[in-house]
């Protein structure tokens, strides 16, 4: 049966090489086009996504700001001042967070040798690692031992090391911040970072203890927190019971936006991650034109197809052939040639993505990420393909279907 | 088997309607074999198509062994053509790309007929029009009188009652044509009913009876 109803297709596109050729390439290249387009816009995506966790993943920050509401006799316009310590005490008193951490910010000279440098210090307890993504690639993080014993220790990062020592292995080495010398416990793991607050980026950071910061330089209160809810889900209503906590300890209208004001990064990311989608959606969508005008292609090729084997349907009609079993060959035949078209098309953006990888690794790929053939591309290529190739087939299948046996014999 | 009351059939171009059938009965038993003949225009095919089920009748009524055809659906007629009618064309109307095995399969295949018992059949009836050893051939590799018994031997796939001839000597030598109505003339005295088309009076002779077409009308 196949072997009957597929020769003929066969021998049409050996024995028309031109024709063949240029139909399959609509296909060719609007599958192409659809891979590589999909393939790109999530790779760009998923980097910004990846650059924008440099930050930190599921926190929120906590700045404490000035009261915009008048409270109990005060006027609006008071400054809100939170200290460490009732930082630190606020998971006892709210539920539901699970690492919380002060934080210190201040510009200091940092210097190792003759190199000297004005950048941002940060201090902080040990909580803060995980949830700024402030991984030692080298040494440690500062631990609780450093914050109780107020050590004079910190982490740098990794561009710091770099500029002050001109290389990397610097743990143990001792630098200068504001002449007072810290020994160095760790180097930060080189990290993309797309968004920051308060300073300069990770990279160039010094972190300590925020014990240590506070008994230098005489600060009492914090610049900023950042916490981490146990559930990402409900960081909304945690964000909402800290405010209130504060409000309530520190003397602010609870129901004062500005207060303290909060930055949830998963709201953000939430943002970013339907804006990428979208992105990638866009990119997918022109793709499927480019390949809607190889289906555009191969269904007027599939009509004239119809046209030149019009006897052989009446052929086909006079000795007992229904409609569907014409509708179903002409249909297979139109969707045999967009999966074949498709098929080379995954082939060739398969091979120029593979080509893509041995792009060396730097600022375009930090940005645009490694395109991949990865399931989401293959699956809404696919879907796309069948769709276009369904509606290139229906059409000249129709018309081959419903071709008069009488006319089509006299032909 | 056959029974036609007042079939008319008009083709309408446009604005121009053409009668080419005004009010045909006629009624063919079984195991009979008649012949249509007429000139150019008279309706023949117009009326062939009409008792092979390609065709419809704008009016009048069809009964084809026991069964209205009128109303039936383009597929119900599928199914008619498939398993009660066989035709043989003066063309052959083969297909060009398959062998002569293929051509005579392609009946049995729209029938759903399994692999075994279209191999049975077809090795039968290639037997049968002694073209066995041809199977793997195609049309453009025999020769006329040949193809024209590999299109019996299509038209007989599914063993059907009637055999429907439209010229079938009309593109052949006179010994092939012989060996075709020779082989009609076997089936027809096996039982089944044969309606030929044809100009030929030296091949209609072979018929039981002959109907004469003039304009539509049977004279």
């Amino acid at each position: 049966m196949i072997g009957i109803f597929f020769r003929n297709l066969v021998r049409d596109l050996i024995r028309q090489p031109l024709r063949t050729t240029l139909t399959l390439s609509g296909v060719v290249w609007g599958t192409f086009s659809v891979v590589l387009l999909i393939a790109f816009g999530d790779s760009v995506g998923k980097a910004q996504i990846k650059r924008f966790h440099g930050m930190g993943e599921g926190i929120v920050l906590g700045f404490p700001s000035t009261t915009t509401l008048p409270w109990q006799g005060l006027l609006k316009g008071k400054p809100v001042r939170v200290t460490p310590e009732t930082v630190e005490a606020i998971p006892d008193k709210v539920p539901g967070i699970e690492v919380i951490s002060p934080e210190f910010v201040g510009s200091r000279l940092i210097s190792y040798g003759r190199k000297e440098f004005r950048n941002t210090v940060r201090g902080v307890n040990p909580g803060f690692e995980r949830m700024r993504n402030t991984i030692a690639e080298t040494g440690r993080f500062i631990n609780p031992e450093d914050m109780a014993g107020r050590k004079r220790v910190c982490m740098i990062g990794d561009i710091l090391a770099q500029d002050l020592f001109d290389r990397r292995d610097v743990v143990g080495e001792t630098i200068f911040i504001d002449k007072v010398p810290f020994t160095v416990v760790g180097v930060m793991r080189k990290k993309l970072q797309s968004s920051n607050y308060n300073g300069q980026r990770d990279e160039l950071c010094a972190f300590i203890p925020w014990t240590t910061f506070a008994a230098l330089y005489g600060y009492k209160y914090v610049s900023n927190f950042i916490f981490r809810p146990l559930d990402l889900g409900r960081s909304k209503a945690v964000t909402e019971d800290v405010k209130k906590h504060l409000a309530k300890l520190i003397g602010f209208n609870p129901a004062d936006p500005d207060a303290i004001s909060t930055w949830d990064i998963m709201d953000f990311e939430k943002q970013f991650t339907t804006f990428f989608m979208a992105f990638t959606v866009f990119l997918g969508v022109i793709g499927s034109f480019t390949l809607l005008v190889g289906g555009v292609g191969v269904a007027s090729i599939m009509r004239v197809v119809v046209d030149e084997r019009t006897r052989e349907i009446g052929i086909k009609l006079a000795v007992g052939a229904r409609r569907r079993t014409i509708l179903w060959q002409f249909f297979s035949e139109s969707l045999m040639i967009m999966l074949l078209g498709g098929l080379i098309g995954f082939g060739l953006s398969a091979g120029v993505l593979q080509a893509a990888k041995a792009v060396p690794a730097g600022s375009f790929s930090d940005f645009v990420g490694v395109p991949v053939l990865n399931p989401l591309v293959i699956v809404s290529t696919v879907l796309i393909l069948l769709v276009i190739g369904v509606v290139a087939g229906i059409i000249p299948a129709r018309t081959a279907a419903s071709t008069d046996p009488i006319a089509a014999l006299r032909k | 088997m056959i029974e036609l009351q007042g079939i008319k059939k008009i083709y309408r171009m446009g604005s121009q309607s053409l009668e080419a059938l005004r009010g045909v009965s006629l009624k063919i038993g079984k195991g009979e074999f008649i012949s249509i003949m007429g000139p150019s225009g008279s309706g023949k095919s117009t009326l062939m198509n009409i008792i092979g089920c390609l065709d419809t009748p704008t009016s009048g009524e069809y009964v084809l062994d026991g069964d209205k055809v009128a109303g039936l659906s383009f597929d119900q007629l599928a199914a008619v053509r498939n398993r009660k009618i066989g035709f043989v064309f003066q063309n052959f109307n083969l297909l060009p790309y398959a062998t002569a095995w293929e051509n005579v399969e392609l009946p049995l295949l729209f029938d759903g007929k399994s692999a075994r018992k279209r191999k049975e059949r077809v090795t039968e009836l290639l037997n049968a029009v002694g073209l066995y050893d041809w199977r793997a051939h195609r049309p453009s590799e025999l020769s006329g009188g040949q193809q024209q018994r590999i299109a019996l031997a299509r038209a007989l796939a599914n063993d059907p009652p009637i055999l429907l001839a439209d010229e079938p000597t009309g593109n052949l030598d006179s010994k092939s044509g012989e060996e075709i109505m020779d082989v009609l003339t076997m089936l027809w005295k096996e039982g089944r009913t044969i309606v030929m088309v044809t100009h030929n009076d030296h091949v209609s002779a072979r018929s039981q009876r002959i109907i004469r077409l003039f304009d539509g009308l049977i004279i």
